[in-house]
């Protein structure tokens, strides 16, 4: 049955994944992008991965289409028509490429066999493991965060980085990377006057943070952690920004308190690792923050899902702001 | 049961799929992207249920929350697009 539904969806996304290649008007692009996402999601979720699911549906459906169209705000809607000088070339590097793949396929294991070489690394050690060393019911937690918490530290330095990045790049010729709330104009008549969308939109924000909150949290024992909750909450608070306007968004959560979580949360993260140091462990070894190794690890895992989900916060709002509050003429 | 609705549901998001790639207004595609999240919190639920693990029900929730904001960009950069020609229009026809 997942053979059958995976096949049948992964159609689907080379369909749209061609349709968005060709389409020339950007919105249509945008709006194919989010289906795609959507594909992308499903496919993950029939194969298990409820946690990169999770992520690709806050991220990848929801704020990637949100930022699109606020870029889409700053420029032309239509693509500019080219013919590329060396066309059949570029065809034939892509057909070469495409049979490539599809010969190495074959040796690929079969979806879900037990024999694969996944399966017969490290991932029966983690799976032995986590319940004696970390007593957590989601391995993938254990995983990214204990096991692997070297790996999530460089993911939340990058997500840190591209938000530092996108800031300076959307902030050049300005003073300030985001501007102050009390300059914005206000004169935007946003959503606020539709009274529909502006009720449901401000009821629905705070369960949204709320359920951001319960992802953030409970990441040990379900699908979630400090990525997903962060990208909920930043959803949150941009469908405030979306029905109220932007100035009493940036007041809401003000420039300097964005620059306080994204770097805050990798300071707590790195925190963390040098107190682990200082305690006698290795970089990042949360057994011995406490007397019982098992507490030690659970506090750990508390922390720097903490840490992560204020960073990825911070670096997804103050992405959202600077392409909001940026004047387009 | 859940494996005929989920195959339905299968069939209704491939007619979007459809609707979404012929267009041909910009309208068509909002509604169909929009459509096309509905099918995919329905189809995540059967999946749910097919494989027993009711507590991926959390994911569904998420996607209907989210496409819910993704609506409502949409509508936003509608209405932005809207009043900025409007006033481009204006300051054009002041210069005059």
């Amino acid at each position: 049955m997942t053979l059958v539904f995976g096949t049948f969806l992964l159609s689907m996304m080379v369909l749209v994944a061609i349709a968005i290649v060709r389409e020339h008007n950007l919105f249509v692009a945008v709006m194919l992008s989010a289906i795609f996402s959507l594909l992308m999601a499903t496919n993950l979720f029939l194969l298990d991965a409820a946690d990169v699911a999770l992520t690709e549906a806050a991220i990848g459906a929801g704020i990637s289409t949100v930022l699109a169209l606020g870029a889409l705000a700053l420029t032309a809607e239509a693509e500019q028509r080219h013919r590329p000088k060396y066309r059949w070339l570029s065809i034939a590097i892509m057909v070469l490429a495409l049979v490539a793949l599809l010969y190495s396929t074959q040796d690929n294991p079969r979806i879900g066999d037990p024999e694969a070489p996944v399966h017969q690394h490290v991932a029966p050690w983690y799976l032995e493991q986590t319940p004696i060393l970390i007593d957590i019911p989601n391995v993938v937690t254990a995983v990214l965060g204990s096991f692997r918490g070297y790996d999530t530290f460089g993911e939340v330095l990058v997500i840190l980085t591209a938000g530092i990045g996108v800031l300076f790049l959307l902030s050049a010729g300005r003073n300030d990377l985001l501007p102050n709330p009390r300059r914005i104009p206000d004169n935007t008549i946003r959503l606020r006057q539709h009274t529909i969308p502006h009720v449901i939109g401000k009821l629905l924000a705070p369960f949204i943070i709320l359920f951001g909150l319960y992802v953030q949290f409970h990441g040990e024992y379900g699908p979630g952690g400090g990525f997903q909750a962060g990208a909920l909450i930043a959803a949150g608070v941009i469908l405030y920004g979306l029905v109220e306007g932007e100035r009493p968004s940036l007041a809401l959560v003000p420039p300097n308190l964005l620059y306080g979580l994204s770097l805050g949360g990798v300071l707590l993260y790195g925190g963390v690792g040098i107190a682990s140091m200082l305690l006698g462990g290795n970089f990042l070894d949360y057994s011995v923050l406490m007397t019982d190794p098992i507490a030690g690890q659970h506090w750990g895992l508390l922390l720097i899902e903490l840490g992560v989900g204020m960073t990825v916060t911070g670096v997804l709002l103050s992405i959202y702001h600077a392409f909001a509050a940026r004047d387009p003429h | 049961m859940f494996v005929t609705a989920a195959i339905a549901i299968l069939v209704t998001m491939a007619l979007v799929l459809v609707r979404a790639l012929l267009g041909p207004t910009v309208y068509d595609r909002i509604l169909a992207a929009n459509m096309f999240g509905t099918k995919t919190v329905i189809l995540m639920a059967l999946i749910a249920f097919l494989a027993d693990r009711p507590d991926f029900l959390d994911l569904a929730l998420t996607y209907a929350l989210i496409n819910f904001i993704g609506v409502l960009a949409v509508l936003e950069f509608f209405q932005h697009r809207v009043q900025s020609h409007s006033d481009t229009a204006d300051k054009s026809g002041e210069s005059r």
